[in-house]
């Protein structure tokens, strides 16, 4: 199973690198026919580094992954936590989105105590607000 | 060698008031930050550089070093007092100092810690400042082709070093190279991968970058792996008995010769790309272990063993910076995040800051002691207070890094773009982790990506299509071998 992970992100770099010779640069990158380097030669040099070594870990894998160990379940629940709280931050701006944000994120870590509650979640926001604000005069985003 | 009046006129630079007062928050911020399991020097460093965007070059520069400094000192607590190393680097002195503290005897483990690290630092400083500047007279006499076999050198240690596999290393490598392709190419000013998101036409932003790898990613696998357990410090009690409590100075000189022997390994270590402050710190305390006489006391709360470990560890500190103002080349991440605080403030690293900007570089210098000195009377101070922060709990530490993080990567790169770049290189810094790719190195090579191809595209012009004028560059050449050769020795290495 270790092993697998490994062929497998192999495979992945061997298709992304094929992604990136026949599709992305192709379409990303504008067709210039002068210089001693051309604006798609480093790419297309790391699209064959990319394939050659993603093909040599599929064959050869390295030392064995174990992905078992990733809670994986709690890490995209606080992904999506972290996106929402961007979603607010675009929508309502940070000074109303740092406390919902950070309390959300301190409740999923399992805190209860109502001092490290309020710190977390009242007290650093108004600090950021009051450093970036007042002291930097830079506008929050 | 620059001029004397340069050198004064830096030195003057760096002790005024404004500087004093910034490497001190600096070094406060650093030691305190360090004193937290889970946030090293590193994090807050990423953290700190957009906030530093305000201030003048050698302010905001020398209160990054500050808070690297603090941060190595501060690292230590948490090794000393749960066994659990607030960065890698600090693991090793977990060994010794741990037990010790179990002793009854925490505060002269950590001040053990404190004078051993000042100590490595400043060494590795003074030996910065010694040999930077004719190397980089050195390094100006290097033209394009040699300064290609230099950087891909440095990709086959970095990638050879860090890490377990050198497949690996090098697809990191790649990577990191690719990601900074994206914007306009530097030859000829077209765009490349922006997929019609202008927030990128001029490249990814490198704080961005820097932080979403290297601080939210490590954040989001903290928080993802954390129990909820409250881990307890062992606490701080007075046994009545002052030899407890300090080092004296008998103590201090019993360890001279650890003290050297890790300096010397952890700036010769730390002037090397990619071997970083652990390997040194392990070194070292291998070393003093050897050379004891009485070695079965290592690991029972020997200080000895602390000695051993903090010199190193602190020495790859100054020494880590020789690559860096020389030649342009980040030895580690934290020398990378040094380079992205010049390159915010509109300076190229690299041999010709000497020639242009030789006032603020010595200015640096100056900023370096002050933060040694500083970090001395810091944590001689603070340090009964920074071991009751170890108990600071993670749930509150890191939502609050996060929303650091968001306003600081808004603040340097100019908006939300920046927060979903940061986002984005978060899960990739995740992922890269979990599948055993390493993040330093993608950093590493994102920094140096647009180095090589100007080499690379001034190269190709010099050699004219014609690949045998690649021996007109014996030096360039002789790189080149090298680089393959430390590829194939360690990969022999490995394989045994």
């Amino acid at each position: 199973m270790k092993n697998a992970i490994d062929r497998l992100s192999g495979l992945f770099f061997v298709l992304f690198a094929l992604a990136l010779w026949l599709y992305l640069i192709p379409t990303q990158i504008e067709t210039v026919d002068y210089g001693a380097i051309r604006p798609k030669t480093l790419p297309q040099i790391l699209a064959v580094i990319l394939g050659l070594f993603g093909a040599l870990l599929m064959i050869k894998p390295a030392d064995g992954t174990d992905l078992s160990q990733v809670p994986w379940a709690k890490t995209i629940m606080i992904i999506a936590v972290l996106v929402a709280g961007l979603w607010l931050v675009v929508e309502l701006g940070f000074v109303y989105s740092a406390t919902p944000l950070a309390l959300t994120l301190i409740f999923l870590m399992g805190e209860r105590r109502p001092l490290w509650i309020s710190i977390g979640g009242f007290v650093i926001p108004a600090l950021i607000w009051y450093a970036v604000t007042i002291l930097l005069e830079r506008p929050l985003p | 060698m620059p001029e004397l009046s340069i050198i004064l006129a830096g030195l003057s630079d760096a002790f005024t008031i404004t500087n004093l007062f910034f490497v001190f928050l600096g070094v406060l911020l650093g030691q305190f930050v360090g004193a937290v399991p889970g946030i090293g020097p590193v994090m807050a460093m990423a953290i700190a550089i957009p906030f530093t965007f305000g201030l003048d070059a050698l302010v905001a520069i020398g209160f990054l070093m500050g808070v690297n400094k603090g941060g190595l000192v501060g690292g230590a607590i948490p090794a000393i007092l749960m066994n659990t190393p607030g960065t890698p680097d600090a693991a090793a002195t977990a060994l010794d100092g741990y037990p010790l503290a179990k002793q009854g005897r925490p505060l002269k483990a950590t001040k053990m810690a404190l004078y051993s690290s000042v100590t490595g630092d400043t060494f590795s400083d003074i030996v910065l400042i010694t040999v930077s500047a004719p190397m980089a007279i050195l390094a100006l006499k290097m033209g394009p082709v040699e300064v290609l076999g230099l950087i891909i050198l440095a990709f086959c240690v970095i990638s050879g070093l860090i890490g377990n596999s050198i497949t690996k290393g090098i697809i990191a490598a790649a990577l990191g190279m690719l990601a900074a392709t994206v914007g306009t190419d530097p030859q000829h000013a077209t765009p490349r991968f922006y997929f019609g998101y202008f927030e990128i036409y001029d490249g990814l932003p490198l704080a961005a970058v820097a932080i979403g790898m290297l601080a939210i990613s490590e954040i989001l696998r903290r928080m993802a792996e954390n129990t909820g357990v409250m881990r307890k410090g062992i606490e701080v009690c007075d046994t009545g008995n002052p030899a407890d409590q300090r080092i004296s100075w008998p103590e201090y000189w019993s360890c001279r010769f650890t003290l050297v022997r890790g300096t010397i390994i952890g700036t010769i270590l730390g002037a090397l790309p990619g071997i970083g402050s652990t390997a040194a710190a392990f070194m070292s305390y291998a070393g003093a272990r050897q050379a004891s006489k009485h070695p079965e006391t290592f690991g029972k709360g020997n200080i000895q063993g602390i000695a051993a470990s903090e010199s190193a560890n602190s020495a790859v500190m100054g020494a880590n910076l020789i690559p860096l103002l020389t030649l342009g080349i980040p030895g580690s991440v934290g020398a990378a995040l040094i380079i992205s605080a010049f390159m915010i403030h509109g300076i190229q690293p690299g041999p010709l800051m000497f020639e242009k900007q030789g006032q603020l570089i010595y200015g640096l210098f100056g900023a370096m002691v002050m933060a040694n000195v500083l970090n001395l009377i810091v944590g001689q101070v603070g340090m009964r207070f920074w071991i009751k922060v170890v108990s600071a709990p993670e749930s509150v530490i890191f939502p609050s890094a996060i929303l650091l993080c968001f306003v600081g990567v808004s603040l340097a790169s100019g908006g939300i773009s920046g927060i979903v770049i940061m986002l984005i290189f978060a899960v990739l810094g995740l992922v890269m982790n979990a599948l055993g790719f390493s993040v330093v190195i993608f950093i590493i090579a994102f920094f140096l990506g647009p180095r090589l191809e100007e080499s690379l595209s001034q190269t190709l012009a010099l050699l004219n299509g014609n690949p045998w004028a690649l021996l007109n560059y014996p030096i360039a050449l002789a790189l080149v071998v090298l680089a393959a050769v430390v590829l194939f020795s360690t990969q022999r290495k490995r394989g045994r």
